[in-house]
């Protein structure tokens, strides 16, 4: 599984990168426009990310306009839903409009932090990544 | 129960939701244990309620909830689709009862910050075998099995975050000795040791580190900082280095001072909420629709404070009132308005000369009429959340039925009673579910060849008219068929007698069939639309709030749902006018104008109904002292006065005697014991104590229309 992890807090950084390094390669951006720019040079090197993890509070770009650049290009390019790349929101934000928009913009997985390692997992297999 | 409330938004309002659910399906469940068996309606409603249930907590990933909702809704499925005779009653209610409690079993766990790890297995084997006989007695009488009812698996989830005890916030303080060197950098080894224990962390002065020159304003005016954490004051105190320090002040503070920031503690012309968080008042912050680019954070300027913000403040500054309460007050609002009335109405003040009490009255007036709008502002809340709603419906319904459409929002700043807007949600998501699902065509060439665009397109409006909201859903599909309708209709038996023809219906009485349980044109039912529940629920709940459902519809060019809803204003404007002895009430908003007119512009049918050309115009016309029979009433139009009153678009002149005056009416029921009278809407108390009746335009209107 190769993920892109989109995180401007150091703590919630490191831990992610740790956590989701156990499943495989995992890229690390700081803000989100870095993200986008990530997410483009994977697709333009045909080796695209299989899992996109989005803090929702970034400097630049907001984890909730990663999201709908991310699925604006994948339609623009014709990538079907079932081929497109998975996305889950990881943000302290969980009013339910918050979650509510991201799910609208088409993401697959919206958690919660302090995030839940076992549930987390649970999404992971239920999306068939790992 | 509002202070153990969540810091999980998504995880209150799936409590929220489903706690309602299944109080609402215990409510049916007691109510119908000692009858043979469950009503259509409530068959109906007990699959509604599995189903949402069953889809809030796919989302949500309990998956043994998801599962056992699921096995209940299958049962009633069947019962649903097969109506099997000799069900047992009781076991059923044991059944849905066994879930019931295992559901709220774990939503109890749930609420307690524990995993749901209920073991389902036993329900599950329990409820299969229960469906299998069910099944068994379906085949046995001879039904046809009907499809299989089948389960997507959810595709989005929400991963509620690890529970955790609420921040803490504090304010701190510490002054240095005035000798102790360098104590910018004291300072910053300050807030890096409560970084540690810190989901925010706010100083002043801030730049400590970039600016040696901050040692002075440290020293002199001492080191403040807020810090938001779930530690106890103890281990805050154990981790700041006390060595050089004078005194450390410690202060719980409340959420608000905390988001306020320095702002009046020391130096007023700080302003330090470093993350953006759109400036929006806290009050407002739970209505606003989220847009992408919201949550930018600023970039941080050097030397300026960081924030370690993993959590936002908890927004304290919304209490949540009992509605009861808010009812009460609402009434009681609607007593002083009435009281005003009789005070300043007195007929024991005619005729005399009271400059001081006009002065004072007029005061009083204008008080009760703000206080009244305080409490309509209270209860009222834009529609703009439940919109939202409908166009992830749109959104989630056309991708999975591949179909291209547009959705159209208008109005969705429209404000309605928060009451109405429980009501609405479920039947306007019916409504575009059914628009989207059915209403536009599947195959974008046969909108073409149809001259339409490719993109489907549904519009959703809501606008306030005459004391009534409108919410429209108008979609430019296929329309209504009224051929099939009336035929579907017909095979299903619920026409009452089978030799009726289509001509004995009107458009309006065919589109309504779709309102009837049971009923469901489509051959092809989806995961969304087509099983029948729905219209008849949506006018069910339409209904219980005073609403009605109007269905207009074209063949090939689409069809238009209208909700028409009342504002509940229990408090209205009001034209007071007389009419023999009676005096009348007659909203303002519905008033078109107040004419003068002679005998000559009446114009009478040979069948004794009259007209009135106005301007040219003809308009139906309405003598309120023969529709109510009143006596003493003025029988020339040259004495009495024409006003011309509009519903609906659709206008109607009415002859009264006179006009008293225009004030605010509390509207109140007729009583039970009055028989419905159409036309009268209601009724009111008027300053000097009598009654007035309030006419209902519309009633009118209808009336005069069917002669």
């Amino acid at each position: 599984m190769k993920t892109l992890l989109a995180e401007d807090d150091f703590a919630s950084r490191k831990f992610m990168d740790k956590y989701l390094s156990q499943y495989g390669e995992c890229d690390v951006t700081v803000d989100g426009e870095e993200a986008v720019d990530a997410y483009m040079m994977a697709l333009e090197d045909g080796e695209p990310y299989d899992l996109v993890c989005l803090d929702v509070m970034m400097p630049v770009l907001d984890g909730y306009q990663v999201l709908k650049a991310i699925r604006d290009i994948e339609a623009e390019r014709g990538i079907t839903k079932d081929q497109r790349v998975k996305i889950i929101m990881t943000t302290a934000l969980n009013e339910e409009r918050n979650v509510k928009k991201a799910f609208e913009l088409g993401c697959e997985a919206y958690s919660g932090k302090p995030i839940d390692v076992d549930r987390f997992e649970q999404v992971l297999r239920k999306l068939g990544l790992i | 129960m509002a202070e153990e409330f969540n810091v999980d938004g998504m995880l209150d309002m799936f409590l929220y939701e489903s706690g309602q659910l299944l109080e609402k399906l215990e409510g049916i469940i007691l109510e119908k244990q000692d009858a043979d068996c469950f009503d259509d309606t409530d068959i109906n409603e007990i699959f509604r309620i599995m189903h949402t249930i069953k889809g809030s907590s796919g989302i949500m990933m309990y998956e043994n909830i998801t599962r056992v909702t699921h096995k209940l809704e299958d049962v009633f499925y069947y019962l649903r689709e097969s109506h099997p005779e000799n069900v047992p009653h009781l076991e059923l209610v044991e059944k849905v009862l066994a879930v019931s409690d295992f559901v709220n079993g774990e939503m109890d766990k749930i609420k307690d910050g524990e995993k749901p790890d209920g073991d389902e297995k036993e329900i599950l084997e329990d409820l299969d075998n229960f469906l299998k006989r069910i099944k068994g007695e379906i085949k046995e009488q001879g039904i046809r099995l009907p499809r299989e009812n089948k389960h997507e698996e959810p595709t989005q989830f929400y991963i509620a975050p690890v529970a955790s005890e609420d921040s803490k916030f504090y304010r701190i303080v510490i002054h240095y000795r005035n000798d102790t060197q360098m104590s910018n950098i004291r300072a910053y080894s300050a807030t890096y040791a409560l970084k540690e224990i810190a989901e925010d962390l706010l100083y002043t002065p801030e730049d400590i580190i970039s600016n040696e020159e901050s040692a002075n304003v440290i020293l002199s005016e001492g080191f403040y900082m807020l810090l938001q954490t779930k530690s106890e004051k103890d281990e805050i105190l154990s981790l700041i280095d006390s060595a050089e320090a004078n005194q450390i002040d410690i202060e719980r503070i409340t959420a608000e001072q905390f988001i306020k920031g320095f702002g009046g503690v020391t130096q007023p012309e700080e302003q330090k909420i470093v993350i953006d968080l759109g400036e929006e008042p806290p009050a407002e912050k739970k209505e606003k629709a989220v847009t992408p680019g919201e949550y930018v954070i600023k970039a941080k300027e050097t030397g300026k404070g960081k924030t370690l913000a993993k959590n936002q403040p908890k927004q304290q500054s919304i209490i949540s009132i009992n509605v009861e309460k808010m009812d009460m007050l609402m009434d009681l609002i609607g007593e002083i308005v009435i009281a005003e009335a009789v005070v300043l109405q007195n007929p024991d003040l005619n005729g005399m000369d009271l400059p001081n009490f006009q002065k004072a009255s007029a005061q009083l007036a204008k008080i009760t009429t703000e206080l009244q709008e305080v409490i309509m502002s209270m209860r009222m809340m834009p529609l703009t959340n439940v919109f939202q709603k409908m166009r992830r419906i749109v959104f989630d319904v056309s991708k999975k039925l591949g179909k291209e459409i547009e959705l159209e929002v208008i109005g969705e700043t429209t404000e309605v009673d928060k009451n109405i807007i429980e009501h609405i949600s479920d039947p306007l998501m019916h409504l575009v579910r059914n628009s989207v699902d059915h209403g536009i065509e599947t195959d974008a060439e046969e909108r073409v060849a149809l001259g339409k665009s490719a993109k489907g397109k549904i519009t959703l409006e809501a606008r306030n008219e005459g004391g009534k909201v409108y919410i429209i859903v108008r979609d430019d599909g296929k329309g209504l068929d009224k051929q099939k309708l009336f035929e579907k209709a017909r095979d299903k038996g619920l026409l009452g007698s089978k030799d009726k023809e289509i001509t004995d219906y009107t458009d309006n009485e065919i589109y309504r069939f779709i309102t009837l349980p049971g009923f469901s044109t489509k051959e092809q039912v989806t995961e969304y639309s087509g099983r029948g529940v729905g219209m008849d629920v949506v006018v069910k709940n339409i209904q219980s709030i005073g609403g009605r459902l109007e269905i207009s519809s074209e063949l090939n060019k689409g069809s238009e749902m209208r909700l028409v809803i009342p504002l509940t204003l229990a408090i209205i404007n009001g034209i007071v006018i007389q009419a023999g002895n009676s005096s009348f009430v007659i909203e303002t908003s519905s008033v078109k104008e107040f004419v003068r007119l002679t005998e000559n512009s009446i114009v009478t049918e040979p069948d004794g109904e009259e007209y009135i050309i106005l301007r040219g115009e003809a308009y139906p016309f309405l003598r309120l002292s023969r529709r109510f029979e009143l006596d003493n009433a003025l029988e020339k139009v040259d004495d009495g006065i024409v006003m011309v009153l509009e519903h609906e678009n659709t206008q109607v002149c009415v002859l009264i005697d006179k006009l008293v005056r225009e004030q605010e009416i509390v509207v109140k029921p007729i009583p039970s014991y009055v028989k419905k009278v159409k036309g009268i809407s209601g009724c009111t108390q008027l300053g000097d104590g009598s009654i007035a009746l309030i006419l209902d335009i519309g009633g009118l209107i209808h009336d005069e229309e069917r002669g």
